[in-house]
């Protein structure tokens, strides 16, 4: 079972992952992440976008280090049953595709299947779970510390 | 004719789109630092600010209970200047300075993956000129007091 749709690619480090269009908001330059004193680890701070404030997420739970740092994706995931927008940092350009979505023959932690997009294969990525591990992990590693 | 001029006195030059739901406005708040961040409390809420050394002369005349607001928010033991007494007097947050009001200033709620103690020690963000200043829940803080005045 496949479908056809738009996809927004950008890289994570040497890979390059997809989250499918309808998920992705906007694309961000590199702008002032604002902090402030807050017990989420996972939490850098946060964007403001036209009146509102949007969270990003630190990724490094899940992929390691990004080294630099060329946009923020600011899409939509399912966070204990709720809708919420987070902006993730991306390391390089991003590009919206076309593209023909596809299940992976293997289950991979964080992936959501494939996307077939001009002669490329690229991961399509499970940003509910991505958050919910970078969210827990932030939380149990701030439980480490504490105990 | 004249008639014609009132009416149009009346209409609308323009209607506004209705205003985005997400900011509303506080009234005045006071800004403050406390371990090396800034935080907004609103004025209405406070009784009275007092320095250090005139807080220990009145402690025990008024039963003002006082909390280290940096260290109880992780930025650590805070260097406490300042007292900002809350009504109705009994509690009051010790923080390192009180810098300035600010009126009106828009405040929108925590974003939904704040989902920890933040949740209670704030009521928003203040979004000010160049910066998001969290705007602190004064009846957290009041009951946050309560364990230490028994």
């Amino acid at each position: 079972m496949s479908d056809t749709t738009r996809f927004v690619t950008f890289p994570l480090g040497e890979q390059r992952y997809a989250l499918d269009s309808s998920q992705v908001k906007e694309l961000v330059m590199p702008s002032r992440v604002y902090s402030f004193p807050h017990t989420m680890h996972a939490l850098e701070g946060v964007l403001v976008r036209r009146g509102t404030v949007i969270p990003v997420c630190d990724l490094r739970p899940a992929f390691g280090h990004v080294a630099e740092r060329s946009f923020y994706v600011v899409a939509q995931c399912n966070y204990g049953g709720r809708q919420e927008m987070v902006a993730i940092p991306v390391s390089g350009d991003c590009q919206l595709v076309q593209g023909e979505r596809s299940q992976s023959t293997e289950e991979v932690t964080f992936f959501a299947g494939l996307l077939r997009t001009g002669g490329k294969t690229v991961p399509l990525l499970d940003l509910d779970q991505v958050v919910a591990h970078c969210m827990q992990s932030a939380t149990g590693l701030a439980g480490e510390a504490k105990g | 004719m004249a008639d014609a001029v009132k009416e149009n006195e009346r209409r609308p030059l323009f209607v506004a789109r209705q205003a985005r739901p997400t900011a509303a406005t506080a009234g005045p708040v006071i800004l403050f630092t406390a371990g090396g961040s800034r935080f907004a409390i609103e004025a209405s809420e406070v009784q009275e600010i007092r320095d250090g050394d005139e807080r220990t002369a009145n402690r025990k005349l008024k039963g003002t209970e006082s909390i280290d607001f940096a260290l109880r928010v992780g930025l650590g033991e805070g260097i406490l200047e300042r007292y900002v007494v809350l009504k109705p007097g009994d509690c009051s947050l010790g923080v390192t300075e009180v810098e300035r009001m600010a009126a009106l200033p828009r405040v929108v709620p925590l974003p939904g993956l704040f989902r920890g103690a933040e949740r209670q020690w704030y009521r928003g963000l203040l979004l000010l000129e160049n910066e998001v200043v969290p705007l602190v829940r004064t009846q957290y803080w009041r009951r946050a007091a309560e364990p230490a005045a028994g």
